[in-house]
């Protein structure tokens, strides 16, 4: 069976409608459809996340209202207060920044006006993958690679299928694009999914020790240094990569522990002895809620990523103390803009400092001063692009319906111009 | 209606043959207009003392896209200063952005505005990676800018040339793909070898086998150069040829030009690809024998990459070299990609060093490939920013290129054997303001098909340079008195005074839509984004560019069908 081609004809929109295209996690699966008159109902894929993201919405958007304190307001009061509050903060934080391309634009631009300091909602794991190559650096591809060429994926620690439902189907893995595949799972559940399909075979491997040293004895295993003790299976592993034209390692950032990035550095060290003879490249998962997208977009305008504070000294990049959690924990910032516009579950953390959000309308709101202005939903409300999870392919993202209610990038343009002096528009 | 005058300027306009000439300029909105003497204008700039060129244009500079916001992440430390900051501007108009090889795009716009340049060119788009590409120039204030989309690594073209398919299909592909994507161009990287390294290949000469496709770069070369003009691109192929690096890849550079039969090309940074094999380290310039073969093939043109000491990085399309020279690596890290069955990426930071003989003999080779081809026009001043320096270093270079006596100041500080032995001691041509402005404005723009841009005559978008004359060409190209873009002043002394978005280039050939059929199936069996969302419109194309204005280039008529 041709399962991801089936699933896709199975979902083609008519012609004429541009692709939908999945705003809920980093994968962007744009072969789906969303049809229903009540709620939005997923079509051609089962996808738990997708279909949890769905739940938040419904087919005719209910009106919302901004809040200043508790109290329903107009747009442009709430615009103001919120100009006011950053006005009056000497340090304050952008979190979350859960938001499209055009987002991440207008907040680098107010960031730098105000001196914020800018962290994602998701900027922990964020920074495993960020250290490790700001250090080292790293070999990655993509999914279409994956598709034409890999024919042994390893996956550590993950078992992706759990928090990336379309995963293995986005990488073909039972298509006749590669004529065998062997997927291992390092650490990790074995897939039921894959159980039983053409041309793939699968393995779980235990972990000898925890991930750290199971990683380090592959290494040395694949580099042909002396082992004193591999587990049989692990050196069985190694000779599969050895012998694998084209090796794919995945990771999943949110499942690495403490000091994940020297587990990405080791997943680096091997891709890179592989390389020497013959060819491999790792894959992370991440990156969703607007995550990859925030880091790139301020990456390329400032130069320094996520997790730097545009101070009047100058751009300051600290991937350790400007951990938004702790920023927040230790009372180092003044105020906080949280911007989470893809559903109400990422909410700003606890904290009594003043608040401006610029949330999906069904957050809860917390009590204290907070402005609260709903916004729209890239991808269900509104258009907008967004990064995909490995790096440089960008999707549009085309509105379910629109919802009339304003962008974050419009919002956040607004409180500009109004810092700025500059007369509304 | 607004109209400015520059009063008094001594005018360089090699585009309308003007050397020098003292006289006013006039603008009237956005373009140069000519006014009676006395005709009143609502500004009137002082421009005595000074040389008016039109704004510079970089046609190879790595200046956005997916490889360079790597560059970015992978080097903090060219964003800070030793374990400071970088101090911000003063410059209200400047938001923070920051970065030696690296810049930030906001800092992108403002570094090349000051100098005079007023339009730069992405040379190196993967198609998977166009709407990223254009979002990140869009971003680049003030300037204008256009990308050349890579193609001849891309599968489906491998493909298509393996199954000896009808030329025309294979045009139409190059066609959909050039319209798609928005490119100004069509750039090949290490024909075929981007592929072949993902194939575990390590290696590929011109004629070469491709590992899989079981086809030579000299076929990708002449069907991709041979499709260009069909198409009527104003830009034709932009080549990086194979073996980028290698001791002795003179051999390959030749054979390249061989390969287009006297197809129109431009090779790229031949600087790096203009290496003999003789001496005792078996590694010599072979500048000459290029710089022959150009003036030898005016189907041809170049721009060299120029290499200065110091602090870089390295971004290409070229896997299969890039992975290579990774143990080269200063700091010792490096990024490699293999990305969506159309392209590659390796992005390795580099320290030149004078005392390097190889670092010092890539410099040498580098003035003399400018010194020696004779026709400025097919000869375009890069750094390849920022593969053999920062674009910043522009002001130095042209320095060497105008001084002799302060270029053999600069070589008597390298490696003694190269100090002592290289051909460029014997070079005596200085480069006239004339010539500096064919490199970095006319030129460019003719090669590209700009035809209001580069150029000052009447009709012409004003995209002015204004450089205080002095003897040291350094200090008048680092900082000009104004910059004018499309009329508006932009620069004064060095200061942002103004940030409007910039446009964008790009062509729209025509092809036979037929041939999205075939990209249909491809796209649902092999890739992994929805074929209907390959293509970029031009509504799309505005969004991701910040709302900037869309600069169509109007192609050839294709000789087949006039």
């Amino acid at each position: 069976m041709d399962l991801t081609r089936d699933r896709l004809s199975a979902s083609k929109p008519a012609s004429g409608v541009p692709p939908w295209t999945c705003p809920f996690c980093s994968l962007l699966c744009d072969g789906f459809r969303v049809e229903g008159s009540a709620s939005l109902q997923l079509q051609g894929s089962d996808c738990p996340r997708a279909r949890q993201g769905l739940s938040h919405f419904r087919a005719e958007p209910a009106p919302a209202t901004p809040r200043v304190s508790g109290e329903a307001a107009d747009l442009d009061t709430a615009i103001t207060t919120a100009t006011q509050w950053l006005r009056r903060s000497r340090l304050p934080l952008f979190g979350g920044l859960a938001t499209d391309v055009a987002g991440a634009r207008a907040l680098y631009r107010l960031a730098a006006q105000v001196g914020a300091i800018s962290d994602h909602a998701h900027g922990h794991a964020l920074t495993h993958g960020l250290r490790a190559q700001q250090d080292r650096g790293m070999f990655y591809t993509t999914l279409a690679e994956v598709r034409n060429r890999a024919d042994l994926i390893v996956c550590l620690g993950t078992s992706p299928a759990e928090n990336y439902a379309e995963f293995f189907w986005r990488c073909g893995v039972s298509e006749d694009l590669v004529p065998q595949r062997h997927i291992a799972f390092v650490d990790a559940f074995l897939d039921p999914a894959l159980q039983g399909l053409p041309r793939v075979t699968s393995e779980a491997i235990a972990a000898q020790g925890d991930l750290f040293e199971t990683i380090a004895v592959l290494s040395a295993l694949v580099a042909q240094r002396q082992v004193r003790v591999a587990a049989p299976a692990l050196a069985a592993l190694a000779e599969r990569l050895r012998a694998a034209s084209y090796a794919v390692i995945v990771w999943e950032a949110a499942r690495l522990p403490q000091h994940g990035s020297l587990l990405v550095e080791a997943v680096q060290q091997l891709v890179g002895t592989l390389n020497r003879h013959t060819r491999a490249a790792s894959f992370s998962l991440g990156g969703s809620d607007g995550a990859y997208t925030a880091n790139q977009v301020v990456t390329w305008l400032s130069g320094l990523p996520l997790r730097t504070h545009a101070s009047p000294a100058g751009l300051e990049h600290d991937p350790l103390r400007f951990d938004a959690q702790q920023l927040l924990a230790d009372g180092a910032v003044d105020s906080l803009l949280w911007v989470s516009s893809f559903g109400p579950e990422l909410a700003p953390p606890g904290t009594t400092l003043p608040q401006v959000i610029l949330g999906h309308p069904d957050m809860v709101v917390p009590e204290g001063d907070v402005v609260f202005i709903p916004v729209s939903t890239p991808g269900i409300g509104s258009s907008g692009h967004l990064f995909r999870v490995d790096g440089g392919v960008v999707l549009p993202l085309t509105p379910v319906r629109e919802d009339g209610l304003p962008s974050v990038a419009m919002v956040v343009a607004r409180i500009a111009q109004q810092l700025a002096g500059k007369a509304q528009t | 209606m607004t109209t400015l005058r520059l009063r008094g300027g001594r005018i360089v306009d090699p585009a309308n043959g003007v050397d020098g000439e003292m006289r006013d300029l006039c603008v009237r909105d956005g373009r140069i207009v000519e006014l009676p003497a006395q005709a009143p204008v609502d500004e009137e700039f002082d421009a005595t003392g000074c040389v008016v060129m039109a704004g510079g244009i970089d046609m190879h500079t790595h200046i956005g896209g997916g490889k360079m916001n790597l560059a970015r992440l992978l080097l903090p430390e060219d964003h800070r200063s030793g374990r400071d900051p970088v101090a911000p501007s003063t410059n209200p108009l400047e938001l923070a952005s920051c970065g030696n090889c690296a810049p930030g795009t906001l800092a992108t716009g403002y570094r090349y505005v000051e100098m005079g340049y007023t339009a730069a060119f992405e040379p190196a788009m993967a198609a998977s990676n166009a709407r990223h590409t254009h979002m990140e120039m869009g971003d680049i204030p003030i300037l204008d800018h256009g990308a050349y989309v890579m193609l001849g690594n891309d599968e489906l073209f491998l493909r298509m040339l393996a199954e000896r398919q009808d030329h025309e299909r294979i045009r139409d592909y190059v066609g959909w793909t050039i319209n798609a994507t928005k490119a100004m161009g069509v750039k090949v990287v290490n024909p075929g070898g981007i592929s072949a390294f993902k194939f575990n290949q390590r290696q590929l000469d011109v004629d070469g086998e491709h590992a899989h496709w079981r086809i030579t770069p000299r076929e990708v070369l002449h069907t991709l150069a041979s499709t260009l003009t069909d198409l009527g691109l104003p830009h034709p192929l932009h080549i990086h040829a194979s073996n980028l690096g290698v001791a002795g890849n003179i051999e390959s550079t030749l054979a390249t030009i061989a390969a287009l039969e006297g197809l129109p090309a431009h090779l790229t940074h031949v600087q790096f690809h203009s290496y003999g094999t003789e001496g005792p380290r078996r590694f010599s310039s072979a500048a000459l024998q290029l710089a022959e073969a150009v003036n030898a093939n005016p189907n041809v043109s170049i721009d060299v990459g120029q290499i200065m000491f110091g602090q870089t990085v390295t971004a290409s399309g070229d896997t299969m070299r890039q992975h290579a020279n990774a143990d080269h690596a200063s700091p010792r890290k490096w990024i490699g990609a293999d990305i969506e069955c159309d392209a590659g990426c390796g992005v390795v930071p580099f320290r030149y060093r004078e005392q390097s003989y190889v670092n010092a003999l890539q410099w040498a080779i580098g003035l003399e490939l400018f010194l020696l081809v004779d026709d400025p026009w097919r000869v375009v001043l890069t750094t390849d920013h920022p593969n053999g320096a920062p674009f910043t270093s522009y002001p130095h270079l042209i320095r060497l290129l105008m001084d002799k006596s302060f270029r053999d100041e600069q070589l008597a500080k390298l490696h003694p054997e190269v100090a002592a032995h290289a051909a460029l001691r014997e070079i005596k041509r200085e480069f006239t303001l004339q010539e500096i402005a064919v490199l970095t404005r006319a030129a460019p723009a003719r090669l590209l098909g700009l035809h209001d841009r580069g150029r000052l005559g009447v009709g012409a978008a004003a995209d002015i340079a204004v450089y205080r004359d002095d003897v040291n060409p350094e200090a008048m190209f680092s900082r000009p008195d104004y910059v004018f873009k499309d009329g508006t002043l932009v620069a004064e002394a060095g200061r942002i005074v103004a940030t409007p978005v910039g446009g964008t280039h790009f062509v729209e050939p025509a092809y036979d839509r037929s041939i999205e059929t075939l990209l249909q199936r491809y796209g649902e069996r092999h890739l992994s984004v929805n074929p209907r969302h390959a293509a970029i419109g031009r509504d799309e194309l505005c969004r991701c560019c910040g709302g900037g204005r869309l600069l169509p280039a109007a192609c050839f008529q294709p000789a087949n069908t006039a």
